[in-house]
Formats: structure tokens, sequence, C-alpha cells
């Protein structure tokens, strides 16, 4: 309703290799879906340091690995889509993408 | 309008490389061609095999043209000169390193954008440190 909306959720990625290219390229492409802005941190290293979900190079740049916890926070009019449908993703271990 | 890549390097095996690792990550999504590398397996960037590769790219739509090296850039901008005006005008020219960003290239082509995006998406990647 409003372009205020925000959304968040944490969780972590049990894929085997954690968010590395492939996955993270189906990452990308979800998260070009909606018009949310989407921003995820890595929770377990790198020190709070943000990426754009729409970009593959800052995605990698978190170096999230197996077992790491990360953050999605989205802004927008479809936030809440666009959360859940990201996080489904990293749940199902990157099979839906 | 499709996006399509060229790869222009001075070693065909660096470029062929770099095609593995994009299909991997476009999944059939986004057209690749390759011009990278001399006669016989020498290293050297050819403007001909540029002109051919960008070309059959811009038939089908518009094309961002990757280098590896700025030595390469000579070579592309006489290849791009040979095209068909017509054929020209969907070229662009990415200044822009040759993994990272062919890779933002190929990520942001196989959402559909267009090449004015796909180039911004490539150039961005000048500006993105791998440590921290």
């Amino acid at each position: 309703m409003s372009g205020e909306a925000r959304a968040s959720v944490e969780l972590a990625v049990e894929h085997e290799h954690g968010l590395h290219l492939r996955p993270a390229a189906d990452f990308v492409r979800l998260a070009a879906r909606y018009r949310a802005g989407v921003r995820v941190v890595n929770l377990t290293r790198g020190g709070g340091r943000e990426a754009n979900a729409r970009s593959l190079l800052e995605l990698t740049a978190l170096g999230i690995d197996s077992g790491h916890r990360i953050r999605l926070t989205a802004s927008g009019e479809d936030a809440d889509e666009a959360v859940r449908a990201l996080a489904d993703l990293v749940r199902s271990n990157f099979q839906a993408g | 309008m499709s996006v399509g890549l060229v790869l222009v390097s001075h070693s065909a095996r660096l470029a062929e490389g770099l095609h593995e690792l994009l299909e991997q990550l476009a999944q059939d999504r986004v057209p690749i061609a390759l011009a990278a590398g001399g006669p016989d397996g020498t290293l050297g960037t050819n403007a001909l095999a540029i002109a051919e590769a960008a070309g059959a790219l811009a038939g089908a739509g518009e094309v961002v043209v990757l280098v590896d090296l700025g030595s390469a850039v000579l070579s592309a901008e006489m290849a791009l000169e040979q095209l068909e005006p017509a054929l020209r005008e969907r070229v662009r020219l990415a200044d822009a390193p040759f993994v990272e960003g062919a890779v933002a290239a190929v990520v942001e082509a196989s959402l559909g954008s267009d090449a004015a995006a796909v180039l911004a998406a490539a150039e961005a990647a000048r500006g993105q440190g791998k440590l921290s």
C-alpha cells in the first residue's frame, strides 16, 4: 500500500558452497522481479557489510559460506513478497531458481 | 531486444574459460561470441574477428563488447568502424574489468535489460573491490 513498506528476515545459508556464483546469479535474477530494493548482510562474517541483492559482484564479495547467517531487508511496495521469495530460494538450497 | 556479449581477449583460452563461467551464470539466456587470440594459437586480437562476432550478434539485438586489456581497445574500435551503421549503433564497448565486468554484464543481460543497463552493470564493476 505504501512505498515505505519494509520487511526483513534472518536465516542460515545451508548450501554446501554457500552463496557462490551460480546460486548468487539465481538470487539476483529473483530479486530483480520485485520493485522493492533488497539489501543482504552476512551476519557471520564481514562486520555487517551490506550488498545490493541485484549485484552479483557485491553479493559474492560478502563471502557467504555454508552455515553463515544472513539478513535480507527489503523496502518498497512488495517488500514482503520479495523477502519471502528470496528466503524461500535460500531455504530450498537454490533448487527453485 | 536481447543483449549479447562479445569477449575480446589476447588469449583464446582466457576467453574460453570466461565463456565457460558466463554460461554457468546465464544458463543459455545470453548470446555470447568470442574474438580471441591471433592466428595459429598465438596471442593477439584481430579486428576482423571482432567485427564478425559483434556483427553476428548485432543482427539479432544489442551488443556489449568486453576486452581483456587496454591494447585490445584499438582492435575493438577498428572493428566497430567496419560495421554497417545500422549494426554499429547497436554495439557498445565497455570500459570494465574483463572477468568482473563480464560476470556483471551477463547477469544483467539475463534479466532482459537493455544494452545501456548491461553496459552500466559492467562498468560499475570497476569500483567493486574483491576484499572488503
